[in-house]
């Protein structure tokens, strides 16, 4: 019999009172343990989908989304303002149009649906609205044309814009086109290359010219599928706009000084232009997992210092309840330091005792605390995020990000399990100190005393 | 032998300071059974107390075979206490959850004894004091009054002290019971020479004791 066998003895002495205090620590450590999970697993996403995020930035005219909204286009002044913005190193610009019957001999890939038409119909009030000072609903859809189905251009200075997966275009047979070039040349999309039956050296009819196609492209998007691309000057010169675009991508030359581009074009630029960029948009889809790990520090900290209370008001009540049995042991010829280490051995197996069931706890809970974090504030966030149509630029990397968020995956690395056990130390450490110098304050001359 | 002089103890408290003890001066030889009487707070306690170095007296000296032990660093009186000093006590005061046994084997511990030995010893003790071997393995709540000051008085004198301080060892047990305690001490006193100091109300044991000393508001009356 000595110091700690007392100390191990003392601890199951009220199997009752000792089982509480072991479940309550175990709940603090199993829940310092999956929130350190939980926290370790957010971040590394957090890096994973930001360093992930690319360097682009997407400037669009103000109102403007795909084919859809109002405003006007972007001038090459515009253009070349962005250009000469600092680390910005590459842009590629684009020219939207669509071709309807009247404008092609191709017809369109694209089934209209009931989402098309209604599209149309919408541009059908639109026009009869200028004529007619209020009309009526009968007559306004007399005066419509029926809604035929229209087949997308593109004109851009680089067609691998165009991808919406973030890499390269998949040209599937001959080559892709240069954007630079104001040729009568298009990449046509494999859908609507199939339905006209349109291959390498074809030729078709657009805005009454005769235009070749020089490659088929295919994208994981059917509307991108059902289109064509040409070279920038060509749509610009086709469809008499010149110099204008409704889409700018451009690259930064670091990942870093993406936000800094960001608000210098702002600027530059004002309220003509939208401008978003994908670590932008990366860091607004990763704040919610961001609010998760900080949410989850202060569940460690916050179970930490619950449990360091739990251990400390417990060894307090314990000292103050054998006020008088320590009074005796010192008064037998005990030492203060042989007391002490009793009562630190009894809080220590205690916790020793917490800290298994709790890990165990920890370890089984983890992993779907962690997935219902994540989850529950994920399907809140997209909710709440409304894409406009014909986004594909930009779209394919968002749903990639998206995609990557809600894989977040939880595991326990020896590191994790390390902090989780210092942080248990601590909690022993803490709860023994303030109940040990108690100890060293009770005077053995307590004892001789009558209540 | 112990030798006493001017023993002062002041207490000082939020209502001011009580005098417990005031120029106590006595001398008891070695192998003495003393008794000490005296009314509730007359200052009997503080007296083993300061006596037993729980506490530190305010003035005077404690001789105990030429050591003052007023003067003794702390750690010297933790080591006189669980070498040179055995107390027993009113209620008995044995740790709850160890046994009768392991009581015996904690003093024992304290006294600096090698592991091995104590348990033999402390067996021996307790037979001694008259503890039968399956008492000697239970915990003191399963023990009578009587039985419980037997343990505590095997464990006063294990380290084999120069004094043993009792303060109303009796004072809890029926009159037959507490004779017999009495005459335990009693016989130790005689066959280990031990100094005895027992505090007391019961006159008919005072009256068997070797010398008798009385407080009166901290002071000795005699
Ligand atoms: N720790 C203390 N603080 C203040 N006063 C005390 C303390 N211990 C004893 N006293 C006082 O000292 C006097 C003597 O007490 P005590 O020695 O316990 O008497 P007895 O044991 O003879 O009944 C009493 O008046 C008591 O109130
Ligand atoms: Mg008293």
């Amino acid at each position: 019999m000595n110091v700690i066998s007392r100390g191990i003895k003392n601890a199951l002495r009220s199997p009752l009172r000792s089982g509480a205090i072991v479940l309550m620590l175990a709940i603090s450590i199993g829940l310092i343990l999956s929130m350190l999970v939980a926290r370790g697993s957010v971040s590394a996403k957090i890096d994973e989908v930001k360093s992930t995020a690319g360097t682009s930035i997407t400037i669009s005219p103000a109102g403007v989304m795909g084919f859809a909204g109002g405003g006007d286009a972007l001038t090459s002044a515009q253009l070349t303002s962005i250009k000469n913005t600092p680390h910005i190193t590459s842009t590629s610009a684009s020219l939207s149009d669509q071709l309807s019957t009247t404008d092609t001999n191709l017809t369109a890939s694209l089934e209209l649906g009931n989402f098309g038409a209604r599209m149309q119909r919408f541009e059908g009030s639109g026009s009869t609205a200028n004529g007619e000072s209020a009309p009526t609903s009968t007559n306004s859809t007399s005066t419509r044309p029926a809604p035929t189905p229209r087949t997308s251009v593109t004109g851009t200075t680089n067609p691998n814009s165009v991808s919406t997966n973030g890499s390269d275009l998949n040209i599937t047979s001959g080559v892709t086109i240069d954007g630079t070039s104001s040729a009568l040349i298009a990449l046509v999309g494999s859908d609507l290359a199939t339905k006209n039956s349109l291959t390498v050296g074809s030729t078709f009819t657009a805005y009454t010219k005769t235009i070749t196609v020089k490659g088929i492209f295919k994208t994981d998007n059917k509307f991108q599928d059902s289109g064509i691309i040409m070279p920038l000057a060509t749509v610009q010169t086709l469809t008499d706009q010149s110099g204008a675009v409704t889409s700018v991508v451009a690259k930064v030359d670091s990942s870093d000084n993406v936000s800094t581009t960001v608000t210098s074009l702002k600027s530059t630029l004002g309220d003509k232009a939208d401008i978003i960029s994908q670590a932008e948009q990366a860091a607004a889809s990763v704040s919610s997992l961001e609010s998760i790990a900080s949410l989850a520090l202060a569940g460690v900290i916050g179970a930490t210092i619950a449990g360091a209370v739990i251990v400390l008001l417990s060894m307090i009540m314990i000292v103050r309840e054998r006020r008088r049995e320590i009074g005796v042991i010192k008064a037998i010829g005990g030492t203060n330091r042989k007391v002490m280490a009793q009562f630190v051995t009894e809080a220590l197996t205690l916790t020793i005792i917490g800290s298994v069931v709790g890990l165990t706890l920890g370890v089984l809970v983890s992993g779907p605390m962690t997935n219902s974090l994540v989850s529950n504030s994920q399907s809140s966030s997209q909710t709440a995020r409304a894409e406009g149509p014909g986004a594909g630029l930009i779209r394919g990397g968002f749903s990639q990000i998206n995609r990557n968020i809600t894989s977040v995956t939880s595991s326990i690395t020896p590191e994790i399990f390390a902090v989780a056990i210092g942080m248990t130390l601590l909690i022993a450490i803490v709860g023994s100190a303030v109940p040990a110098w108690f100890i060293a304050r009770i005077s053995p001359a307590e004892v001789l005393r009558t209540e | 032998m112990l030798v006493v002089k001017n023993l002062t103890k002041t207490f000082t408290t939020a209502s001011g300071s009580v005098s417990a003890l005031e120029n106590v001066s006595l001398t008891v030889e070695t192998g003495e059974f003393a008794s000490i009487i005296g009314k509730s707070g007359s200052g009997k306690s503080t007296f083993l107390s300061m006596l037993g170095a729980l506490d530190i007296p305010t003035s005077g000296k404690i001789e105990v075979d030429g050591v003052d032990i007023a003067k003794l660093s702390a750690n010297k009186q933790t080591a006189y206490r669980a070498k040179k000093i055995g107390f027993v006590f009113q209620h008995y005061n044995l740790i709850p959850n160890l046994s009768a046994l392991e009581n015996v084997m904690l003093a024992l511990e304290f006294g600096g004894m090698p592991m091995k030995k104590r348990k033999a010893r402390a067996e021996q003790l307790l037979t001694d004091v008259g503890l039968e071997p399956d008492e000697q393995l239970r915990k003191p709540a399963r023990l009578s009054g009587g039985q419980q000051q037997r343990v505590s008085i095997a464990r006063a004198i294990a380290n084999h002290p120069a004094i043993v301080l009792a303060d109303e060892p009796t004072g809890n047990l029926d009159s037959e019971t507490g004779k017999k305690i009495f005459d335990l001490l009693h016989r130790l006193s005689r066959s280990e020479k031990t100094t005895i100091l027992a505090v007391t109300h019961d006159m008919n044991i005072a009256g068997k004791t070797d010398r008798t000393f009385k407080l009166k508001d901290g002071k000795i009356a005699n």
